[in-house]
């Protein structure tokens, strides 16, 4: 093996290839390069290593390697308590991490039928879509940067930094929160908080819009992103797309009102969808989602009802032997965790199910025919964490 | 969108000057420190309440409940009569410097090894006279020991590693790893003796072979 | 020997650096007086008989050493003026105002390793950041800076600087294909691509502006636009200025034009290898870039070194030594009186302020004042002062503008720029050319 002339800086191929499809992917054409941007680049989500086989600046084929930040954490969670555990999911989409902790917390709650006080709910929901307004913010922000413009990404951050600074003031920590807890949350609203929240919602809308609008418009801006990965709504939904991803693809699917949890059924908020399916559609489309979680907030704030904020469960939790599944509404898709429970203090498994994961299956139907530049773009409209990929 | 071609990037480079004299958002660090929430749970530190006392009364819940183990607390029980401790044994207490001492490599004051007999270090001086005290010779030093003495007693490494100054795990690794050297006197590892000697002809056909395959390139035998 | 090497041994490091630098500047200094002494007449002979290709050297020089300047001001400006738009505050700690950032930044660049990675085409990879930087050094050549400041008046220089500017494109090549590195290779060709591209509509958007003008030195297109603001040529030429504006950014690879070095997709594109000192020849010759074009802009179109009014002409002819004696009681007298009354009120109004405090804020602020007076003097009196103001406001200006668009604006995608270029730029340079000239043929040629 060795004795084959191997180029210096070459992606070393599998030798000998495992599948097919790694054997197609390794030969090269006529004129056909393998660029390997690798897992230290600047504008991959993370790290992830992509290979491309490149035909001059035209992407002709593509082979993602992901795992550069498994973690283990399914393993490692299986050796913690179920309260333990949920500390386990926070650094996955750290990006919004209480969509992380949200649905592991439903699935034990459901294994151990309990009921979680309508004031808790309502303020899982309010953190949530604070939560959620902050990972859109940092998104479209991202989406630019990828594309060269370096201001937007600092005035996201900006946005980004007040509502962090809030979620402080409410769980003790501005990332990887662990503030939600099986039966309730981990401490009720505080003076601290409500001022910064009453203080940042007077001038939310307003400021979002001028922050973020700065590219709304731009022609180069527009003229890179319309038109590009392109995905009609069968293909996303044969490739199990989910999220702002899928709705910008035409399927108004959301699970806040397909499979509704938590008060959502009491909340009035529309679905934005976009029928274009290309990177502008759903840059647009998450503009257009946090404004209506700022419609939810309002709603949460108004109708936030008084009581505990954490049902009495034991000290030492022993669910019931069985399985649950939950799945909530991300900010990138649908969140799920499918929980195992074998009647001890520790579960038995719980699987995640990321839809980050799903949406970068989806680069080799996406991405082949167009340019380098426009796997950038096309890699940040669709707005990947890798902690979530890898797990 | 616009009639009017590049008035979209018009409007955006007048938001960013007008941006541009705005106040800014940085916050001047060491001169002015952004204010943390009280709820902030970064702070390492032990909290007092109104009264001036220590809320923490070392119930040992919060390291019972730490999902990756990283609390580590001692206390006294509530009748003062004996310590409690609760953590990693490489940070805590007691047995904090025999884990220290076990991972650098130094020779660990475990009480199994006071029972070995005190020996004549003039002969170990004299072999580290010879050899310069050079770990980078811990191999025939280590021979010559085994010479002397018939197998490698522990004082004699220990002495080695004070003297050379080099870890005492890297000699009793090197000494450990060869099939020649043994730390008992022969009598009591005949078995391993003789195991280690059945390895030896397959060890040498094994160097043999790999020196043929990587014969003439770099880092291979000539 | 001994006795000199403990001596040596017992100074403290100030003390070895004023004997090291004491005896080295005295043993130079008198070696200099030998010089001027004996060779001085011979040497003055020589210099006026050949003045011309003495002049010539000491501009070059001079050219040489100040893009250095210019390189660090663009460097910083474009760090605190992106900063300043992206609502933080941007280099803050190192001098006032974090100005002297820049400095530590070239200062740390000398010191870094400096390697030729492991397959690159030495040669190639070593003379690519100096092909690029010589290039831009060199086109500052024909520049007027202001009357009677350039280094050499070409009766072709536009197309010289064209030329000339047009060869560190060559640098790039150079170093984008000898780094044995596909970023380096891509970022190589497309900056190839690019900047051969936006040559053409960047050479034609001018033509229009030299039929007019009827020259291509640019000094004597600089006199042609003296008087009022209006007879600047981008009141003439508006549809060229534009061209000239985008065409110039491409060229020298700025935002939205910057595909060459895009941070976010090829790494750092043909300078992906480079580190140490060799990056930061890359790195000074976009920023002389910037300002080379930033100038040329003004000098072409906004009319250089002229002031926007026409300013008649004073001369405050001071005549100091025409005081005899009391000037030296001037001399003397004047800096401390001044320190005085201005720290006066410094020392009466606050009461913390210890007094030789207030004396080194009244000196300091002396010598702000003498300083803007004696330059509004030489301002006033001297044309080449004036116009060198004039200039360099009106070139910074064009930074600051090439900077703001860095700031706001995302990358274009590369067939998205040729396509640009070829069906939009190269169409509109001719028809300004047409109109121009046709307009000239109708109205008849400007005197």
């Amino acid at each position: 093996m060795l004795d084959d002339e191997v180029g210096l800086f070459e992606p070393i191929q599998p030798n000998p290839p495992r599948t097919e499809r790694e054997a197609e992917f390794y030969t090269l054409g006529d004129g056909e390069m393998l660029l390997n941007v690798g897992p230290h680049h600047p504008s991959t989500h993370g790290v992830m290593r992509v290979v491309m086989k490149l035909d001059g600046e035209k992407v002709v084929d593509l082979d993602p390697v992901l795992g550069y930040l498994h973690r283990g954490v399914e393993k490692l969670g299986e050796n913690a308590d179920f309260h333990q555990s949920i500390a386990y999911l926070d650094p996955l989409e750290y990006v919004s991490s209480l969509f992380c902790e949200w649905p592991a917390v439903m699935a034990y709650e459901k294994l151990l039928d309990v009921e979680v006080p309508r004031r808790a709910e309502y303020i899982r929901v309010l953190s949530g879509e604070l939560n959620r307004i902050a990972s859109h913010t940092l998104a479209m922000g991202f989406q630019a940067l990828d594309l060269g413009g370096i201001t937007p990404i600092l005035y996201s951050f900006i946005e980004r930094d007040e509502i962090v600074e809030m979620l402080a003031a409410l769980t003790g920590q501005r990332m990887l929160f662990n503030y939600f807890r099986i039966g309730g949350v981990n401490g009720d609203l505080n003076h601290d908080f409500m001022s910064r929240l009453g203080d940042w919602m007077s001038r939310a809308a307003t400021q979002i819009e001028a922050n973020m609008g700065l590219l709304n418009e731009n022609e180069i801006f527009v003229r890179r992103n319309r038109g590009l990965g392109v995905m009609d709504s069968e293909t996303a939904l044969r490739m199990c797309w989910t999220g702002p991803n899928l709705r910008a693809s035409g399927v108004s699917f959301d699970l806040r009102r397909a499979h509704p949890y938590s008060i959502y059924p009491e909340l009035d908020f529309d679905v934005p969808t976009r029928n274009e399916g290309d990177c502008l559609a759903r840059y647009l489309l998450r503009l257009d989602e946090v404004k209506q979680s700022l419609r939810i907030i309002d709603q949460c704030l108004e109708q936030m009802p008084d009581g505990p904020v954490m049902a009495k469960l034991p000290r030492l939790l022993r669910p019931r032997p069985g399985r649950a599944f939950a799945a909530v509404e991300g900010p990138r898709g649908l969140y799920g965790i499918y929980a195992m429970s074998d009647g001890t203090d520790q579960p038995f498994r719980f699987r995640i199910h990321d839809p980050s994961f799903i949406h970068l299956q989806s680069f080799t139907t996406l991405i082949p025919g167009h340019l380098i530049a426009d796997w950038m773009a096309i890699n940040a409209s669709l707005d990947p964490i890798m902690g979530g990929v890898d797990k | 969108m616009s009639l009017i071609p590049g008035l979209g990037m018009v409007r955006g480079m007048a938001l960013t000057l007008r941006r541009f004299f705005e106040p800014k958002a940085t916050v001047f660090y060491p001169e002015v420190k952004a204010d943390i929430p009280p709820k902030f749970r970064g702070r390492l530190q032990l909290l007092y309440d109104e009264y001036g006392t220590l809320k923490c009364e070392t119930c040992f819940q919060c390291a019972q409940a730490c999902p990756i183990e990283c609390i580590d607390m001692g206390g006294m029980d509530p009748k003062g009569r004996f310590h409690v401790h609760w953590g990693a044994a490489e940070t805590y207490g007691e047995r904090r410097e025999e884990s220290a001492l076990r991972r650098s490599g130094r020779p660990v004051p475990d009480p199994a090894y006071d029972h070995f007999d005190p020996l004549d270090m003039r002969a170990v001086d004299a072999i580290l006279d010879e050899h310069d005290a050079d770990p980078a010779r811990l191999l025939a030093i280590l021979e010559a020991t085994q010479a002397h003495f018939g197998y490698l007693p522990v004082a004699a490494l220990k002495r080695i590693s004070q003297v050379s100054a080099a870890p005492y795990a890297l000699i009793y690794g090197t000494a450990s790893f060869y099939g020649h050297l043994r730390f008992a006197p022969a009598d009591r590892s005949d078995a391993d003796a003789a195991a280690s000697a059945r390895r030896r002809p397959a060890e040498a056909d094994y160097l043999a072979g790999l020196g043929a395959s990587l014969a003439g390139r770099p880092g291979g035998d000539a | 020997m001994t006795a000199i090497s403990r001596t040596w041994g017992r100074l403290t490091l100030p003390g070895k650096v004023v004997f090291t630098l004491v005896p080295l500047l005295a043993v130079l200094g008198a070696g200099l007086i030998a010089v001027v002494v004996l060779f001085g007449g011979a040497a003055a002979d020589l210099v006026t008989a050949n003045l011309g290709i003495v002049r010539f050297a000491v501009a070059a020089t001079v050219i040489l050493v100040i893009t250095i300047p210019i390189a660090f001001l663009n460097i910083y400006l474009e760090m605190k003026v992106i900063a300043l738009m992206n609502l933080r505050v941007g280099p803050d700690r190192v001098g006032p105002w974090g100005s002297l950032l820049s400095v530590v930044h070239g200062l740390k660049v000398l010191l870094k390793e400096d390697f030729t990675p492991t397959g690159a085409d030495a040669v190639v990879f070593t003379w690519a950041p100096v092909v690029t930087y010589g290039a831009a050094v060199m086109t500052l050549v024909v520049l007027p800076f202001a009357p009677g400041l350039y280094a050499q008046d070409f009766n072709i220089g536009l197309l010289y600087f064209f030329a000339v500017g047009g060869l560190g494109v060559v640098g790039l090549l150079m170093g984008g294909w000898s780094s044995y590195n596909k970023y380096s290779l891509l970022g190589g060709l497309r900056s190839a691509a690019q900047i051969i591209s936006y040559e053409i509509p960047l050479t034609l958007s001018v033509v229009g502006l030299l039929i007019l003008a009827g020259t291509m030195s640019l000094n004597q297109i600089v006199q042609q636009q003296s008087g009022w603001f209006t007879d600047w040529f981008v009141f003439r030429q508006p549809l060229g200025f534009v061209i000239f504006l985008i065409a110039a950014a491409a060229e020298g690879n700025r935002t939205p034009f910057d595909l060459t070095e895009a941070d976010s997709e090829i790494v750092a594109g043909f300078a992906t290898e480079y580190s140490g000192m060799r990056f930061g020849f890359f790195f000074f010759a976009e920023y002389v870039n910037v300002f080379i074009l930033s100038a040329l802009t003004a000098v072409l179109f906004l009319g250089g070194w002229n002031a926007p009014f026409p300013v008649p002409h004073l001369s405050i002819a001071l005549d100091p030594g025409s005081l005899g004696i009391p000037l030296l009681f001037l001399i003397a007298l004047v800096p401390v009186v001044a320190t005085v009354v201005l720290a006066l009120p410094f020392y009466l109004v606050r009461s913390s302020m210890r007094w030789w405090v207030a004396l080194i804020v009244g000196f300091l602020l002396f010598n702000v004042a003498a300083g803007g007076l004696i330059f509004a003097w030489a301002f006033i009196s001297f044309p080449a002062v004036a116009g060198l103001v004039w200039f360099l406001v009106k070139a910074f200006a064009f930074v600051f503008l090439f900077v703001w668009l860095r700031a706001t604006l995302p990358r274009v995608r590369i067939d998205q720029l040729m396509g640009f270029a070829w069906k939009w730029l190269l169409p509109a340079a001719l028809l300004n050319l047409f109109v121009t000239a046709a307009a000239i043929l109708v109205v008849g040629p400007r005197a």
